[in-house]
């Protein structure tokens, strides 16, 4: 089931692209209800799937049992995805049922990187995200990085 | 040339009682692999999360004696018998890891209760503690 | 100008076909119609079934536009089927977009895949015993293997001016499937056996499905090297999908790589089936074996698997052995349907992609055996 341009319109993420942006958005974009205890993404995993939050409320847990809990709908999971190495750096847990949008991961890259306009304004968003969660898993991907540079 | 002649002269029959055994000890062997792999995988997987857990120097919380009554209703009072057992402050995966041990009703729901209560909230550090009355 | 224009006429294809020309385009038009009509195979049965009609289009030799003369561009092309390199990119494509989770999970499932291989040796011995030389009836046996390409690439080794009759045997009789199958499968099996349901297979890990097509590739190409240009870019295309850090070049094998190659595959043999090459007394003997090799690959598979029953405590349906012959996917899928007119809600497809993609593993197994027997 495809999700409508005016609801993707209404996420903070997405808030910034134009019309044309979101109809080209909205063509990868799959609604997933989830179930509670539900894993959605495994830490050190290859990160296939980006979430958004609808509905419900999500863990992320990192090494040495660090955490942080998701309520809000638009807060996004994943953006491991997107971000080299491309493996998640937590795990997602659904705490509840609820109701995420769901982006492969490959084909938000091809998004992001085919479209200059969408690629900076999506980035624009995620970027604060980014910075705001890296103290839950610094460490963790310094080593990734490292294990990919040595590869 | 014809007929079973023609099969004995061109070795047919044992390159074909070969080759079917080939085929099947190819595939015998394939499968016996494959059977044993997630045994192995599953093996080395426990081995890992050992180390791992040692190396973080958890400890091995025993949660075996406590007893959760039946009239003991508020889930509040669950946790808290077990984050007592934990360190301050503790880890939310681990809380969650121990009370689906202790067998607690939907941990997962209850636990994110007690954080949309207040009960539990975050250090900023990304770790928890317990914010409710010692006895609630 | 009348001489010109008679000159003119005497040079047209009109003037120049015979009978034979008329039935191969015949058959041509009968393959295109059973690809687009009939849904049998029709990635493969057009592309055959339009180079029949481009192979036999009669033209004078030596202007340079039959299959088999050298400066020729359908030569060329076809150097692709000759030389083997075609057979090899489609398992690349294969192994791409095959998962290989159900048989991962119900490994004992694979030796259906591998009773059905006696079809090859038994056919083998059958195309002996009719007169043909042993590298030709090593690359009429493959047939019973119901793989396309692995006959094609084990013909092109040892028996090169079989390819016509063999590639056309071998793809009418996958795309038969559904025709030849079913009525052996009722024979072989009582109603009782056709409606045992299988059992849940387990989750298989991610880290499995990496390092299965590693494993299987050097357990398979160790026992015979032989089967590496097939097995080794199956389990490759396998690896770069199911590694998901490749999977622009998983895409790229499972998609435009394959149907490029399908494309000029099918393109290629059936322009190679000319009439005088093709309609020979020995192509007759070549489908009546290829049929042959079919049934008896359909029934080993099916009472190797009432064999398993007797040892086994948790019975498998015994249909799965008629999806050990390979042809991927479309076997299975008549395991699905013949297990569902005995009972509507017995999903046997899942279970039965185990023996189908065993059977792909062991008819390239069974080819290299075969190759290095007779090279």
């Amino acid at each position: 089931m495809a999700i409508d341009t005016q609801t993707l319109k209404s996420l903070e993420l997405f808030s910034e692209l134009d019309s044309e942006e979101l109809e080209r958005t909205a063509k990868l974009i799959h609604p997933m209800r989830v179930m509670e205890g539900e894993v959605l993404a495994l830490r050190r995993e290859p990160a296939q799937m980006f979430y958004m939050i609808m509905k419900g409320n999500f863990m992320v847990s990192f090494k040495e049992g660090k955490a942080f809990t998701l309520h809000q709908r638009g807060d996004i999971m994943g953006w491991s995805t997107i971000v080299t190495p491309f493996r998640y750096t937590g795990t997602i847990v659904a705490l509840t049922d609820g109701e995420v949008l769901a982006i492969n991961g490959d084909e938000f890259k091809v998004l992001i990187q085919g479209d200059a306009s969408i690629g900076e304004k999506i980035m624009n968003r995620i970027n604060p995200i980014i910075a705001e969660r890296v103290p839950y898993f610094s460490r963790e991907a310094r080593e990734a990085r490292k294990e990919l540079l040595e590869a | 040339m014809t007929g079973m002649e023609a099969i004995s002269a061109h070795n047919g029959w044992a390159i074909s009682a070969i080759g079917v055994t080939i085929v099947f000890t190819g595939l015998t062997v394939l499968s016996l692999t494959i059977s044993q792999l997630h045994k192995v995988l599953a093996f080395m997987e426990r081995k890992k999360s050992d180390s791992q857990k040692r190396a973080e120097g958890a400890k091995e919380i025993d949660v075996s004696d406590i007893i959760i009554p039946g009239d003991m209703k508020e889930t509040a009072r669950e946790y808290k018998m077990i984050i007592d057992r934990m360190d301050a402050p503790f880890s939310l995966p681990r809380l969650l890891e121990l009370s689906e041990k202790c067998g607690l009703n939907r941990p997962y729901s209850n636990l994110n209760d007690l954080i949309g209560s207040g009960l539990i909230e975050p250090d900023g550090e990304g770790y928890y503690r317990w914010k409710g009355p010692d006895n609630p | 100008m009348e001489n010109m224009f008679m000159d003119f006429i005497s040079n047209t294809g009109f003037a120049m076909a015979d009978y034979r020309h008329i039935i191969m385009i015949i058959i041509g038009i009968t393959f295109i119609y059973l690809g687009i009509a009939k849904h049998y195979e029709p990635l493969l049965l057009i592309p055959i079934g339009f180079g029949i009609l481009m192979g036999n289009i009669p033209v004078f030799k030596g202007l340079g536009l039959g299959i088999y003369e050298d400066n020729s561009v359908l030569h060329y092309l076809y150097f692709g089927v000759t030389s083997g390199v075609y057979p090899p990119l489609i398992f690349l494509g294969i192994g791409a977009m095959t998962d290989f989770s159900t048989m991962l999970a119900r490994p004992l499932l694979m030796l259906l895949g591998a009773a059905a291989q006696m079809g090859i040796f038994l056919t083998f011995l059958g195309a002996l015993a009719l007169g043909f030389a042993p590298n030709e009836a090593a690359a009429i046996g493959i047939i019973g293997g119901a793989d396309g390409p692995t006959a094609i690439f084990l013909t092109a080794k040892l028996a090169p001016m079989l390819i016509g009759p063999i590639a056309v045997a071998a793809y009418s009789y996958m795309a038969l499937v559904p025709v030849i199958q079913p009525p052996i499968m009722r024979l072989l099996t009582s109603r009782q056996e056709r409606l045992i349901r299988m059992e849940e297979p387990r989750e298989v890990s991610k880290l499995e499905k990496i390092i299965f097509p590693i494993i299987g590739f050097l357990l398979c190409c160790f026992l015979a090297p032989a089967a590496l240009p097939l097995l080794g870019m199956l389990f490759f295309g396998n690896l770069l999908k199911e590694c998901v850090v490749a999977e622009r070049l998983a895409q790229a094998a499972r998609t435009s790589i394959i149907d490029s190659v399908t494309i000029l595959l099918g393109l290629t043999v059936g322009a190679s089936t000319q009439a005088d090459v093709f309609l020979t007394p020995q192509s007759v003997g070549i489908f009546v074996l290829g049929a042959a090799s079919f049934c008896v690959a359909t029934a080993s598979g099916l009472l190797f698997a009432k064999i398993m029953n007797m040892f086994l405590k948790v019975k498998i349906n015994p249909l799965l052995g008629a999806a050990g012959v390979s042809a991927v996917p479309d076997s299975a899928r008549v395991v699905q349907m013949v297990g569902q007119e005995e009972d509507p809600t017995n999903f046997l497809l899942m279970h039965a992609m185990a023996p189908n993609i065993s059977g792909v593993i062991g008819s390239a197994i069974g080819a290299g055996v075969l190759w290095s027997f007779m090279s």
